[in-house]
């Protein structure tokens, strides 16, 4: 009969030295413990009194302001972001006026645009379209017969699903000349295309990995996106807007996409394309903006570099413009 | 009497503890046994496969997907999407079930005449080039761009709509009720549920609370009920590339999604789409019920 002897004492022996282990380590740094609680206690109160003050900032606009969150504005298209482009056009599309904040462009699911608007966070450019298409009633599409609109819903969802995230793999991952570092003063403490862009290049090459088109070899995605391209052309064909002569939501989602092709992809294969053999893209991309975006080049960066008019230019949109008009 | 207290003093003694040198060993020699039989069947067994899969026959498409599944012929819709694309276009082709997962990590992959081709969607356009089978010729340029905004659709967005009912709300139950799976497959559920619903997240309609994306899919169902109207096929009279990826979407709703509020919706308000299935299940999967699994595993 074998007694239990190492064995048994074993795992008793552990537990026992770590205790009086803690508890030395408790006895000797007692002071360093409790400077480094306080120390932690002050930092997360300092960080919740500066939210709330933002909080206070943003519900001093209003009732029926939308607060739109986003990225910094870029060098040549008024925003990095696809969908950015869509939510700000929309805005304009419906006459609902917003107020602009820079300081915390993602939101609650951890993406941008989102707004805060009557105390509510709202997150995801479609959720938010519709919920402020319901409340102020408006609706671009009501003109369409029902084929039509089934139409829109799967273009939409083509160009933002699909064509999306192979304008992403170009960006990001096969476009060697790094343009995208320079499309906008990003507004990092250290340089954003030696720390910052590595890091994001490999955050959205692993989401497109998970999606699917990640997976794909640079020729392959190209293609795809030149498919998608050439539908949108042929189904724009001579229309002045996709789903005919008024602009709907459909047109905001499209835009804000081609924009980042026309403007923001220098160099890129699919520029090439709309420039040689679907130039009714690039018509279409320039009457959106005319059409909405009449203060396009007050909304580039830098701001402090634009040549501002002399007399009172307010835009019916966006009231932080009115503010730096009259600062100047 | 000092005899027995001497044996008994002894065996206090025996120290049965193992010293750090065999235990070292020991775990020395199951890592190298693991790694040798990775490597076997990684690359001596991967090398066997492939010559037995050359001699599957000139032009003949060999089609490496997961198992037959109880309700449908494959619980992936694009399997299903290949495969009815197959049997559209009167391809020959076997099914193999050794390696489900190809070089890109995703499933069908094909071997045709030795070479290996990825991606449903590449598939279908290398085997239309090299059969010569173009079923969208009847379409104008405009309703070719049409169909292609279908496809995308129903592919980025009503299949991972379908991915977050099947992961989040209902927790990958689906993936045991659909398919035969080994035993071992219920343990190590749970990690693959996780796995999926961090692609979700990355994908973006992880993001969403589950009712806003019902809410989502819902508007593209009858987006594409309205479109469908009461046409025989999506674009007309005839079948064309997207109905395949049509029909494996929503034949993949009606079989195996069952409990999901799609079923509802599909039975009660967007009926256009179940006599859809219908038409296209009896046009081209005749033998449908010899295709599924039968045995039950216990």
């Amino acid at each position: 009969m074998v007694m239990p002897s190492a064995i048994g004492n074993g795992p008793y022996f552990i537990v026992s030295e770590a205790i009086s282990s803690v508890a030395s380590v408790w006895k000797k740094g007692k002071a360093y413990f409790l400077t480094g609680t306080v120390c932690f206690g002050i930092v997360k109160a300092i960080f919740y009194y500066k939210k709330q003050c933002q909080r206070n900032k943003w519900r001093s606009v209003g009732k029926d302001v939308v607060v739109l969150h986003l990225f910094p504005r870029g060098r040549y298209c008024p925003n990095v972001s696809p969908f950015v482009v869509k939510l700000e056009t929309y805005l304009r599309m419906a006459g609902i006026s917003y107020e602009l904040d820079f300081e915390e462009p993602l939101g609650p699911k951890g993406k941008c645009p989102w707004i805060t608007w009557n105390g509510k966070d709202l997150a995801d450019s479609q959720i938010i379209i519709e919920t402020l298409g319901k409340y102020y009633g408006k609706n671009f599409s009501s003109h369409l017969k029902a084929e039509d609109k089934a139409l829109g819903v799967s273009l939409r969802l083509m160009v933002e699903e699909h064509f999306f995230w192979c304008n992403v793999m170009w960006r990001w991952i096969f476009d060697q000349s790094f343009v995208v570092s320079s499309l906008t003063d990003w507004g990092t403490w250290l340089p954003f295309h030696w720390f910052y862009r590595p890091v994001i290049g490999q955050l959205l090459y692993l989401e497109a990995y998970m999606q699917g088109i990640g997976r794909h070899t640079e020729s392959e995605v190209l293609a795809m996106g030149h498919q998608d391209l050439q539908a949108l052309s042929i189904f724009l064909g001579d229309h002045p807007f996709i789903l005919g002569d008024k602009p709907t939501e459909v047109d905001c989602s499209i835009f804000g996409m081609l924009a980042q092709i026309c403007w923001n992809s220098a160099g890129s294969p699919f520029l090439k394309l709309i420039e040689t053999d679907y130039k009714n893209l690039i018509d279409y991309c320039h009457r959106m903006k005319e059409e909405f975006w009449p203060d396009w080049e007050y909304c580039l960066q830098p701001l402090e570099k634009q040549r501002l008019p002399k007399t009172s230019f307010r835009p019916p949109y966006c009231k932080t413009y009115e503010a730096i008009v009259l600062h100047e | 009497m000092t005899e027995e207290v001497n044996s008994s003093e002894e065996m206090k003694e025996i120290d049965v503890t193992p010293s750090p040198g065999s235990i070292l060993t020991v775990m020395i020699s199951i890592l190298v046994t693991t790694f040798l039989v990775y490597i076997y069947r990684r690359i001596i067994v991967r090398q066997i496969r492939r010559s037995v899969w050359k001699s599957a026959g000139d032009d003949v498409v060999l089609v490496h997907c997961p198992t037959p599944g109880y309700l449908t012929p494959n619980i992936s819709p694009f399997v299903m999407k290949l495969l009815t694309y197959l049997r559209l276009a009167q391809i020959p082709y076997k099914l193999e079930h050794d390696e489900p997962m190809g070089a890109k990590g995703k499933t069908p992959w094909i071997t045709l005449n030795g070479e290996e081709l990825h991606d449903s969607q590449l598939i279908i356009e290398a085997l239309s080039k090299k059969f010569d089978k173009d079923f969208n010729s009847g379409l104008s340029e405009e309703e070719k761009a049409i169909a292609r905004g279908f496809a995308m659709m129903i592919e980025e967005h009503i299949a991972w709509g379908l991915r977050v009912w099947r992961f989040i709300v209902d927790d990958g139950r689906t993936l045991l009720e659909g398919m035969k799976q080994p035993f071992f497959v219920s343990l190590i559920k749970p990690i693959f549920v996780r796995s999926q619903k961090a692609a979700l997240w990355y994908q973006g309609l992880g993001r969403h609370s589950p009712s806003e994306v019902e809410n989502m899919i819902t508007a593209d169902l009858r987006a594409l009920s309205k479109y469908l109207g009461r046409k025989p096929y999506l674009m007309g009279d005839n079948l064309t590339e997207v109905d395949c990826t049509m029909f494996a979407f929503m034949a993949n709703i009606l079989y195996n999604y069952n409990r999901s509020p799609y079923y509802d919706i599909i039975k009660g308000e967007f009926t256009n789409l179940y006599d859809y299935v219908l038409r296209v299940k009896g046009r081209l999967w005749p033998d449908w019920n010899q295709c599924l699994e039968k045995t039950k595993l216990k």
